[in-house]
């Protein structure tokens, strides 16, 4: 019961930070907060017997309803108001800065942003967001990140997701791709030069020899051999656990 | 067909002064074409067939050679003369010709039912099943032996189906996948269809099915129906799918839509030879024999056809109206 009521809080913490509009410019500082730890347990249970309790357990409610939404059909949010506000027209990815020293970055961005509970700082695209979610029929996301001039999928260091991220991402792409939602370019096929008749052995049907009929077996001796009772007693012997009877 | 072809290529050894150009066409576009035989129904391969598929089809430059995705790089300019860019057009032509090559329309294959030798000695010995599969490099896949043991000892050739997946296997081809796309699926075919790409459906059986194999001739069937329901013959035009779509619906002798939406964009000619190429496979048919009794060609041909249906008589009205504006403005 604790243990639910304390993630029940945390989901509740991160969707106030995504959900609140007039916090829109400060994300940088907001970014940081999913990591703060939840109030006390102590804490929790005055404020469920306060005169707060009804608009936080609604609050709680609403949040926990949103997420399971997104969770069941997770292309909704991409026509939503909210991404609307927080992204505008362009790509989730866009206007994200990696934090590294130097001028070149390194050439495989990190693991991954989130660890068991504990998001790092300055996560990646996908994971400072939690209503985005990588599905393979969430084909508005998935081309965003595939370049609309050659068709391939953009690097990890262009984008700036995690390696964790990023694996989910070729999945659902490979994924969409082989269900038909996202066009991709198919190689041409020659067919000059095949013979299509089916007249060879191979593929046809092999006469019988003519010389033996269907009873007889193919080779003679297969009947002629009698076994040797002894030999066959041992070779059962050894291999007792295999036999069928 | 080898033999053939050996001839050509002697013949025009022989005569020396044919250029180049001439002797490469001829050696692609004539592979699998052969003469028709004397009152036998005209097959797909025919020379006659082909010729009327091919104008059919057409040839708009733009559309075989747009932008397709892949690597890009930096752009080439050059400066040419009006005679270069002739020839250079010329050459595009070519290769366009070589695209448009119409993939092979054939019969369902029949399923292979062949048992080598029954081993009744090993019976038991094993619970899977063995496949052998004879490797060797230069030999077609058709002439390739694949057989399987089966756990009771049954020695037999492999199925159709066993035979392309264990190919595919030792020598895969590129774009083919073991376990076909689930696009090929009905239910995911429609939500294709509803996208209008019919073009990409019918690319991608070609990669992974084989022309006579059953998958190959649904998928197939099953985008000239949708094609012919919502009347988007368009979307094939210049695309080698086009004769293919035309052979189908003649066939099936629902070429009526296909004539309406030709006489709708203005090719007549087109038209014509879509009707000519319907009596030539059905010359036992009402039309047919008016036709021929008549010795119609050109625009009577069409006009002979309208008995059967109004919609051409309309749409031929239309179109001789337009055309009637046309000359006198």
């Amino acid at each position: 019961m604790a243990a639910y009521v304390l993630n029940i809080s945390r989901i509740f913490s991160r969707e106030l930070i995504s959900a609140s509009f007039q916090f829109y410019r400060y994300r940088s500082c907001l970014q940081r907060l999913p990591a703060v730890k939840p109030p006390p347990l102590s804490a929790l249970f005055t404020h469920q017997f306060g005169s707060s309790a009804a608009c936080w357990q609604e609050a709680e409610v609403q949040a926990a309803q949103t997420a399971d939404r997104y969770k069941q059909r997770p292309w909704d949010y991409l026509d939503s108001e909210e991404y609307v506000e927080r992204y505008g027209s362009s790509a989730v990815w866009a206007g994200y800065r990696r934090n590294h020293k130097g001028g070149i970055p390194p050439q495989k961005t990190r693991k991954t942003c989130i660890r068991g509970d504990k998001i790092c700082g300055n996560p990646c695209p996908i994971c400072r967001d939690p209503n985005i979610i990588v599905h393979h029929q969430n084909v508005k996301l998935l081309q965003q990140f595939i370049s609309p001039h050659t068709g391939m999928v953009y690097d990890p260091t262009l984008t700036g997701v995690c390696m964790k991220q990023q694996k989910k991402l070729n999945e659902a792409i490979n994924k969409a791709r082989d269900d038909g939602l996202l066009p991709f370019q198919i190689p041409h096929v020659d067919f000059s030069g095949e013979d299509y008749s089916n007249t060879h052995d191979a593929v046809g049907l092999t006469s019988p020899p003519p010389l033996l009929s269907p009873s007889e077996p193919w080779y003679k001796w297969y009947g002629e051999i009698s076994p040797d009772d002894k030999k066959v007693d041992q070779v059962k012997k050894i291999y007792k656990a295999y036999l069928k009877h | 067909i080898i033999l053939h072809n050996y001839i050509l290529t002697l013949f025009t050894f022989q005569l020396g002064h044919f250029p180049l150009k001439y002797f490469t066409s001829f050696f692609v576009s004539h592979m699998y074409l052969h003469s028709p035989r004397a009152g036998a129904k005209p097959r797909f391969t025919d020379a006659a067939v082909q010729d009327v598929l091919s104008r059919i089809t057409g040839l708009d430059l733009q559309k075989v050679f747009r932008p397709i995705k892949q690597e890009l790089k930096p752009p080439t300019y050059k400066l040419m003369t009006d005679e270069q860019l002739e020839q250079a057009i010329q050459v595009a032509t070519e290769e366009a010709k070589k695209q448009l090559q119409m993939p092979p329309v054939l019969p369902e294959r029949k399923p292979i039912n062949d048992v080598l030798a029954v081993d009744k000695i090993l019976d038991g010995m094993d619970t899977a099943k063995y496949v052998f599969t004879d490797i060797t490099y230069n030999i077609p896949h058709r002439e390739r032996f694949i057989v399987v043991r089966e756990p009771d000892g049954t020695l037999r050739k492999a199925t159709w189906e066993e035979r392309d997946r264990f190919v595919q296997v030792y020598f895969p081809k590129q774009g083919r996948k073991l376990t076909p796309h689930v696009l090929f699926k009905e239910e995911n075919l429609k939500t294709v269809f509803s996208q209008d790409r019919h073009e990409d459906v019918l690319n991608l059986c070609l990669v992974q099915f084989e022309p006579d194999s059953a998958d190959y001739i649904r998928v197939h069937e099953a985008t000239y129906e949708d094609l012919e329901k919502n009347g988007k013959y368009n979307l094939l035009r210049s695309t080698r799918h086009f004769g293919g779509l035309a052979w189908y619906l003649v066939n099936a002798r629902r070429v009526d839509g296909l004539i309406v939406d030709m006489l709708r964009r203005d090719m007549l000619q087109d038209a014509i030879s879509l009707v000519s190429l319907f009596y030539m496979v059905h010359p036992h048919s009402e039309s047919a024999q008016e036709a021929a009794g008549q010795q119609a060609t050109g625009t009577d041909l069409l006009k002979v056809r309208t008995t059967q249906s109004g919609y051409i008589d309309l749409a031929l009205q239309a179109y001789e109206e337009k055309a009637a504006e046309g000359s006198a403005s």
